[in-house]
């Protein structure tokens, strides 16, 4: 016989209605409060901070993307920069290569120029040189033969005409 | 050998100085209180162990569990009544906690609280007074009242007493069946322990006397239909009275 059905202790009846109805009552809203209490508070305010919390890494992430871009953004603007200057310098530099060898090449033009020119002067001058030498020696030279030949004193006036026309001719010649 | 099945047992009486209608003159604390707490202790132990040591990330078992089950206690009330009874999450919670847990605490050798009518009716008279409440609020006090002599007013007597039979039949629905397992359990046991008698009685002298008064046959076999009577039973009707609690609420506020 099972235990539970021994009938020496006082019993209820099979069915009725008596106070442990009330009890039961009682019973019930006291465990929805244990149970609100300690089971639903807790576990509601953990799955709060953990979906405030992926909230929060979702938002960091997107923050942290945003600024990436602006980062990114910034750093292509820098690139362009950076480029155009540099074309810019090279422009620069090539034209600034381009003036200093024209005014080298002008600046040699003219220099050689120069030097030809003072070269021909000094041709000139030594050939003016030479020539007025040659003039004076030929002079003496020619008034020594003639006064040999003619034997005879030729006014001052008289030999230098000839002198020069003899020069003359030797010049052109 | 004569089987009673009897009312639970009374462990202390308080006498009352005056008589209550319905309720009598005396408290008497009987099983199903007692065992009632017991199932109230479990549940919110069960409670406090699951909810220790709540993290936010890499939590553990006990925390899956407990979040688990508010997750389907949320499915099963929002999925049955609607958005809009949030406030009714823990009330059903706590029935079909209360419920599954007198009901299979019968399992351990103690009476269930559910095999108690006094439960089953507490419970019902408070979602009675609940669905009333719902619709009360929806079609107002009036509108209540009208819903009464609808389609006709012929039909009164006949809408007081199907709304009165809803709390009857949840009550005695549940009550009934954890009851019936009850009683059947007792004669399964009851019959068995007679054919263990009748069959070691056949073994001659001290021997058969000796082991005729052993219930050899009380030994394994109650516990396969104990599956049903017990098990299957048990957590049918708990659910059962909370279908029917979240139903005939959100269709009380419906109007």
């Amino acid at each position: 016989m099972n235990p539970l059905f021994l009938t020496e202790t006082a019993t209820q009846d099979l069915v009725t209605i008596n106070w442990t109805f009330i009890a039961q009552i009682c019973n019930l809203f006291i465990q929805m409060f244990l149970i609100k209490k300690f089971l639903f508070k807790p576990v509601r305010e953990i799955l709060a901070k953990r979906q405030a919390k992926a909230d929060a890494d979702i938002r960091e992430a997107k923050e942290a993307k945003e600024e990436a871009a602006a980062i990114k953004a910034e750093y292509e603007q820098n690139m362009l920069e950076a480029k155009e200057k540099a074309n810019e310098l090279l422009a620069t530099a090539q034209k600034n290569a381009t003036a200093k060898s024209d005014e080298l090449l002008r600046e040699a033009n003219s220099q050689a120029a120069a030097i030809k020119q003072k070269a021909e002067a000094d041709i000139a001058q030594e050939r003016r040189k030479a020539v007025n030498e040659l003039k004076d020696e030929i002079g003496s030279m020619a008034m020594e033969i003639a006064g040999k030949v003619i034997e005879r004193e030729i006014s001052e006036k008289d030999h230098t005409k000839l002198i020069d026309e003899f020069i003359s001719n030797v010049g052109n010649a | 050998m004569d089987i009673n099945i009897v009312g639970p047992k009374v462990y202390w009486t308080i006498d009352l100085p005056f008589e209550v209608p319905l309720l009598g003159g005396k408290i008497e604390i009987n099983e199903t209180m007692l065992i009632s707490w017991i199932v109230m202790l479990i549940i919110t132990g069960l409670c406090i162990f699951l909810t220790r040591n709540l993290k936010v990330e890499n939590i553990s078992k006990r925390q899956a569990i407990a979040e688990w089950l508010v997750e389907l206690a949320d499915n099963f009330t929002l999925g049955n009544m609607g958005p809009n009874f949030k406030k009714f999450i823990p009330f059903v919670t706590a029935l079909f906690a209360t419920s599954i847990f007198s009901n299979l605490i019968g399992l351990l050798g103690v009476r269930s609280p559910t095999a108690d009518l006094n439960t089953e009716a507490a419970w019902a008279i408070v979602v009675f007074i609940m669905i009333t409440h719902q619709k009360i609020k929806s079609s107002g006090f009036g509108g209540y009242l009208k819903g009464y002599t609808e389609p006709i007013a012929v039909m009164t007597p006949f809408n007081i007493l199907s709304e009165l039979a809803t709390p009857i039949g949840m009550a005695c629905r549940h009550f009934g069946n954890i009851l019936s397992g009850l009683v059947i359990n007792s004669l399964i046991y009851a019959a068995l322990a007679a054919a263990s008698a009748a069959l070691f009685g056949l073994l001659p002298g001290a021997v058969g006397e000796l082991l005729s008064g052993i219930p050899f046959l009380d030994v394994g076999i109650p516990a396969v239909l104990s599956v049903y009577f017990d098990w299957f039973s048990g957590v049918m009707q708990a659910f059962i009275f909370c279908m029917l609690t979240t139903k005939y609420i959100s269709n009380a506020a419906e109007g």
